[in-house]
This record gives C-alpha cells, structure tokens and sequence, in this order.
C-alpha cells in the first residue's frame, strides 16, 4: 500500500519539476516534508480514489503519510 | 471523445445549449434533468454516439457522487459542465416560503456547486484544461420586484464562479457566467403580457433575449476561442444599462 501511494505522490513531484522522494515513512507531513500545496493534494485525492476508490478527505483533514494509508485501509 | 456536461438539457436554453454543441464542436454531451428520454429524443436520434441523457433530479444534492461515479465517469473523461438547471421560486419576500426557498437552493446552488466538484476531479484525474459556465441571470444586477430569492441564488454563483476561477486557474481550469436577460422559455411562462413588456421596456433594444445568442456565447465560453477567459460574466440581456 505505502509504495502504491509513494509512487503516484513521486509521480506528482516529477510532474511539477520536483525532486523525488527515497525514502518515505508514514509520520511524513504531506505538506512540510512532501512539498504538496493544496491543489497537489486535491490531485493525490483523486489519483488515490480512481486506484482505490476511497477519498481520502471526504470526512475530514488528513495530515500524513500514515494517515492517508490508515483512510485507505478503511482504519 | 472530451464531454460536457449540460443540465436542463430536456428545454428551453438548455436543448439549446445542447444542439448547439453537437451541431458546432467536437464534443459529446451528457445531458441531466428529471425528463425522461422522450423529451430528448430529437438529439438522441442525430447524435446517438455523442449525446447521452441521465434522468436525475437535481433537487437530490446528496445522491450526485454516485451520480458521477455510477454514471457520469463510466461515459468519459470530462471537459466541460454548463450549470444550466434552475428553479424558480418568484414571490415577494414578505412571503418567503422556506420549503420553496430550500429546493432552489438545492437546484439552483448546492447541485451545480456539487456537479463542479466532481467536473474538477474529473478533470485534474485526466489532466484535462477544461471550462466550466454557469447560467446566471439579470435579475442578479438589475432589481425586479418578485425575484430576490431567485436573484440571491445566481449571485451565489456568480460569486462562485469568480472565486473557483482563481482557484483552478493554474491548472488551466476556466469557470465562467453567462448572464441572459429575460427569455421566451418556460421560464417566464407565468409572467403576463404586460408585465413582460415592462421588463423589455428596460432593456435598451426594448425587445426580449434571445435564446440562440444566448446559447452561442455558451458555447463560445466553453471553446478554446475563450481560453483567456476566466472569473468573468458575460451579459447577453439586450443592454438592460
């Protein structure tokens, strides 16, 4: 699961001309330590939900890494 | 095949709007309103890969998720979504009924603010630079006795409109109002003579709106022709200055 979601979140990086991340773990910050603004983050959303039909920020923020793997194992 | 999403597509500006896509651009069209398929059936015979009717109720502001992800994004990826639905709730505001005033708030505000999420969802998921436009109406400018409630409703998208075009703007998402003066549509059905003639009386072509220039500049916004239009209203009223 965590490497399903790192993988789309460098892909997004790499898009926006971003350095990719090595080495990821679950109390990473997506906006401090993951460089997502607002708007990336609607993007990881939706990524997110086409690959595993949950939306994350539906019922509530989401802050970290950890986080959004613990909304997508439904926890 | 891009698509654009058209609600009220079964009338009035609407079937319009519709005809006018299919018949100018490119694009298929995904028409939504509480009609069946008869209603539309014209459309569906000329165009039967480019046009598809969903009946739904935009009253049901609750049920739009499913109806985007059970329907709207099985058809295709997302281009366009002209909010074009509304309900018209006329009375003084002394007799503000507040049942009345919540079901056009559902399908004047809440739906086309709900059917936006999901048409920018959409578009961020495909990458796709695509044009949303609201129909709003002059009666959100100019005063006119019996209409608010209806007015304060296009105001809200207006406003909307103007605060989503900064949002999305950097991802090249466009949100945009057509404005259109009183038309000869089901709309303004209830109105008499004499009380249309008044209004026209105001506008300074002294005739009413219409319904095909309306429906061009629709199109128009949502063409690449507009592509550096954004956060503004177009007035197509027949100058009511």
């Amino acid at each position: 699961m965590i490497n399903k979601v790192a993988n789309i979140i460098n892909e997004m990086l790499e898009e926006t001309g971003q350095d990719k991340v090595e080495n990821f773990d679950p109390s990473m910050s997506l906006r401090d330590e993951l460089n997502l603004d607002s708007l990336m983050l609607a993007e990881l959303t939706v990524r997110l939900e086409d690959e595993f039909g949950v939306d994350i920020f539906e019922d509530g923020v989401v802050r970290t890494l950890g986080e959004v793997i613990a909304k997508l194992e439904g926890k | 095949m891009k698509w654009v999403i058209v609600t009220g597509d079964s009338k009035g500006l609407g079937k319009e709007i519709v005809g006018k896509i299919l018949s100018d651009t490119e694009f298929g069209v995904v028409g939504i309103s509480r009609s069946n398929e008869e209603s539309v059936k014209e459309l569906l015979d000329k165009y039967p890969n480019r046009f598809k009717h969903i009946s739904f109720d935009l009253e049901k502001v609750a049920d739009i998720k499913e109806l985007y992800i059970k329907q709207i994004r099985k058809i295709g990826p997302i281009y366009g979504l002209v909010n074009n639905s509304a309900y018209a709730y006329d009375d003084i505001v002394s007799n503000l009924n507040v049942e009345n005033l919540e079901r056009m708030y559902k399908v004047n505000v809440f739906s086309p603010m709900h059917l936006t999420k999901y048409a920018i969802r959409d578009m961020l998921l495909n990458k796709i630079e695509g044009s949303i436009v609201h129909i709003s109406s002059v009666s959100a400018h100019t005063g006119y006795k019996g209409l608010s409630m209806y007015a304060s409703t296009k105001g809200a998208m207006e406003a909307f409109s103007k605060n989503t075009a900064r949002e999305w703007g950097a991802r090249g998402i466009r949100s945009n109002c057509v404005v259109p003066g009183f038309m000869e549509t089901s709309m303004s059905a209830s109105l008499t003579n004499e009380q249309k003639d008044r209004i026209y009386k105001r506008t300074s072509m002294k005739k009413e709106t219409d319904v095909e220039s309306v429906a061009n500049s629709v199109v128009f916004l949502l063409s690449e022709k507009a592509r550096s239009i954004t956060g503004t209203a177009i007035h197509v009223d027949n100058g009511t200055i």
